[in-house]
């Protein structure tokens, strides 16, 4: 595997879950010794395993301590200035401003606790941290991934002028839509190999896709018909609360629809609305003509025929140290049970293991607990959970997410065969090529709001990518279609 | 291709069943642990006090004086599937039992008039424990420990802090907990509600629901569950069980104690936290509390006869629970890592 990263570039590492681009880091980070190979800085022969280099890394996560000032957080890696063996507080304030301005960013007040800090002011930090240790090259893994478009443009002004003053940025990340207008150079991982190492310039978004895949892109849409129903199964009006809206559209029986955007996006918000999960501000949703009343919690929206299955997996669907049985059947709404009905433990066994078979999750034990599974198996579980509530509108938060491709697959499959029995499904996903290959529609949120549109021939994976980073704002880095 | 299609079949039904054909002993283990350990606690102490251990009197003792830790323990067991700790049970006891005689002693009402009293109050004192934690989000370790002391405080107002003696008290009132032939009513009133407990937690969505709270409130709300709701209800549930201990207890001491309470409150704890290293291993659950209390009063009992001195009691309750939450501890990360072999495996199969 090889990767060349000149001064003063920002240089995009992209490639599939597994490709190889935590295991490259780990390396780097002196983590994991590498085999054979080896890294050079500055042309001169180094080991990271041995020695420290001056590379910093800035995580998903970024393991600021919320309680903990500014200042202070910058001190936990810079070390703490002090005089006559006890802190130098005046210095640590000092310190964490000059590293701010150095990066030509405003700073915050270094006493300011780091959990009063907005999510960007947040990522900045973890970078101002980074250079506190006078790298010359900053690793940043997925720094957006939790950003709000706006917080992430600021982000890159950031990275810009970090690379203005000659640092290097090693930049990963899977949303391609942003690396575009970003980065310089980009290199390609798969399967633990570089297989395009290329200047952004020359590069479209689907050859990235491409070379990610290691295949032409298809385009497949579930294509099968929709007829417009005069009364669609879904018809939300004006909705919003702080986080998104007002929005209006309509989902017919048996359609697939994604309501696609950058994380942070807002979308996510528009789905719990539907679910009964986060109070509207204001607006309107109908399920089959009927209003839905603004109070209503989840319970009772299931019980109307809404489900939602979260994208937050671990947190928010799975019920550890329960069987699959129970994960199953986890609920009274969602087996169709009444509270006080006496669960026959063969009659579960039966429709579980049904539901297992059908959906071929592995190992195929209804009494097996759910945290022996896979990720991937995982999820079906939890798809499965929520068929068996037998919903006619379905919120499907990411349904994908960090899944191996034959799961994914999988999932899709049988998303297209629920829709085909008459729900409408409304896929919450920021994964631009999932959408582009399940959905029939996808709304575009921009800033809250829906901002444009896409149907038949006209969903690809390259429109997705150009219309979410337009909606973004020019700013955040669409290539192309910067302009528009 | 049917044969193709069955033998890929069976390839992968092996691969994913042989994590789990591995795990099958542990489970076993974990699963009738605590049975076993009975058992053994019966045959070492028959053995070693043939004529006084197995003795009707030293069987009823022990099922008569147990009889309330193990009520005391159920009621902790359903708060504690939530994953929620209910630490006014023992004071709760304590009040229950004195307002009991006292209300009869000094307001002269007949005993079922008290008993209806003391039990409204029981589900007061368990709402009130709900309202605390689900309204105010107070963390239950803390909303439960005030109010206990609160209602410690309750007992020794109310009864000035002396003891309240039921000379005059009616035989029916003593005779709720006697020995009829052989068998002792307590355990008899223990066993109708661990019945009614076994079914509510084991058969109906109800008790699941306590589960998948325990699991992941969120998830549960996700769910529709309403958690709120049954973290309330399960505080009643127990304050319900506590007021019941309460009776009990009155009835066989026929005084009223303002001291007495809050020692029940760890032997309850830890059988309830020893029983969940069984039969459910990783979750509180009827039988395996029932297991403990049984396991923990005999083994008692029979170190006693042995000789040992009042205080072992104390090393024994004390012991028991770090043992328990350490045992459920190494079980819950043995069961991990058994569980990430068979996600390796099951993975290889894919």
């Amino acid at each position: 595997m090889d990767l060349a990263v000149g001064p003063g570039e920002i240089h995009a590492l992209v490639g599939e879950n597994g490709a190889g681009k935590s295991t490259l880091i780990k390396i780097l980070a002196g983590v994991h010794q590498a085999y054979a190979g080896e890294v050079r800085l500055l042309g001169e022969r180094v080991d990271p395993y041995g020695a420290s280099l001056p590379l910093s890394f800035v995580h998903q996560d970024l393991g600021l301590v919320d309680e903990l000032s500014v200042g202070e957080n910058v001190a936990l890696v810079a070390g703490f200035p002090r005089q006559a063996g006890l802190i130098d507080w005046p210095r640590v304030w000092a310190r964490a401003r000059e590293i701010y301005l150095a990066m030509a960013v405003a700073p915050p007040d270094p006493r300011l606790p780091v959990g009063a800090l907005s999510a960007a002011s947040k990522a900045v930090l973890g970078i101002v941290r980074a250079l506190a240790r006078q790298a010359r090259v900053v690793v940043l893994d997925e720094p957006t991934a939790a950003l709000p478009e706006p917080d992430a443009a600021h982000l890159f002004d950031v990275l810009r002028r970090l690379r203005a003053s000659g640092c290097s940025v090693i930049y990963v990340s899977h949303r391609l839509g942003e690396l575009f207008g970003l980065a310089d150079r980009v290199t390609v991982l798969r399967d633990g190999r570089r297989v395009r190492a290329a200047a952004m310039a020359e590069i479209t978004p689907q050859q990235l896709v491409e070379d990610m895949l290691g295949r032409s892109l298809e385009l497949h849409h579930a294509a099968h018909p929709v007829e417009n129903h005069a009364r669609p199964l879904l018809a939300v009006a004006a909705l919003e609360n702080a986080q998104a809206g007002p929005v209006s559209f309509q989902i017919g029986a048996g359609e697939i629809v994604g309501l696609v955007g950058l994380r942070g996006a807002g979308h996510e918000a528009i789905g719990r609305m539907i679910f009964g999960a986060l109070r509207p501000r204001g607006g309107e949703i109908r399920l089959d003509g009927t209003l839905l009343p603004a109070g209503e919690d989840v319970a009772a929206r299931i019980a109307r025929g809404v489900a939602l299955l979260p994208g937050d997996r671990g947190r928010e669907s799975a019920l550890g140290g329960m069987s699959l049985i129970e994960n199953l059947l986890p609920s009274a709404a969602i087996g169709g049970q009444r509270s006080w009905r006496p669960l026959l433990p063969a009659r579960e066994r039966r429709r579980a293991q049904a539901v297992l078979d059908r959906l071929d999750v592995r190992p195929r034990d209804p009494a097996a607990l759910i945290d022996w599974l896979s990720g991937g198996n995982q999820q079906k579980v939890f798809v499965g959970r929520w068929l068996e509530a037998k919903a006619r509108l379905y919120v499907m938060e990411e349904p994908t997410a960090g899944i191996d491709i034959g799961a994914k697959f999988a999932i899709h499959g049988l998303l297209a065969d629920v829709a085909r029995g008459g729900a409408g499904i409304l896929v919450v996903s920021s994964d631009f090529e999932e959408v582009a290959a399940l959905c029939d529609r996808a709304l575009v949120i921009g800033r809250a709001r829906i901002t444009s549109e896409l149907r038949g021939p006209g969903l690809t994976v390259d429109n997705l990518v150009a219309h979410a980073s337009i909606g973004a704002g020019a700013e955040a880095g669409a290539g192309a279609s910067g302009g528009g | 291709m049917d044969e193709q299609v069955s033998t890929n079949e069976r390839l992968a039904d092996t691969a994913a069943a042989r994590p789990h054909a591995s795990g099958r002993l542990a489970d076993l283990t974990a699963v009738y642990g605590l049975a076993v350990v009975f058992v053994l606690v019966m045959v070492v102490f028959g053995i070693l006090r043939p004529n006084s251990f197995f003795s009707t009197m030293n069987m009823n003792a022990v099922l008569v004086g147990q009889s309330v830790t193990a009520m005391l323990a159920l009621a902790e067991m359903v708060p504690l599937a939530t994953r929620q700790f209910d630490l006014s049970v023992g004071f709760h006891l304590g009040m229950a039992h004195v307002l009991m005689i006292g209300l009869q002693v000094q307001q002269n009402l007949s005993w079922p008039a008290a008993a209806a009293i003391v039990l409204a109050v029981a589900l007061l004192v368990g709402a009130l424990n709900g309202i605390l934690i689900t309204r105010f989000g107070i963390d239950s370790f803390i909303a439960t420990m005030g109010l206990g002391t609160l209602l410690y405080g309750v007992s020794n107002w109310y009864s000035g802090g002396a003891q309240i003696t039921g000379l005059n008290l009616p035989a029916s009132f003593a005779n709720l907990t006697e020995v009829i032939g052989y068998i002792p009513l307590p355990a008899v009133y223990v066993a109708i509600v661990a019945v009614i407990l076994w079914v509510v937690t084991e058969r109906l969505p109800v008790g699941r629901a306590l589960y998948v709270i325990g699991a992941s409130p969120r998830a549960a709300e996700l769910l529709g569950i309403r958690t709120k709701l049954y973290i309330g209800g399960a505080f009643v549930t127990s304050g319900l069980l506590s007021g019941i201990a309460g009776i009990m207890l009155a009835s066989i001491l026929g005084t009223g104690t303002p001291s007495v309470g809050p020692e029940y409150l760890l032997p309850a704890f830890a059988s309830t936290l020893l029983g969940a290293t069984s039969i459910h291993p990783g979750r509180v659950n009827v039988i395996g509390t029932l297991l403990a209390v049984l396991i923990l009063a005999f083994s008692f009992s029979g170190v006693q006869q042995l000789g040992a001195a009042f205080y072992v009691q104390y090393f024994f309750n004390g012991g028991i629970l770090i043992v328990a939450v350490g045992l459920s501890v190494y079980a819950a990360a043995r069961r991990r890592a058994l569980a990430a072999a068979g996600a390796g495996k099951a993975g290889a199969a894919d």
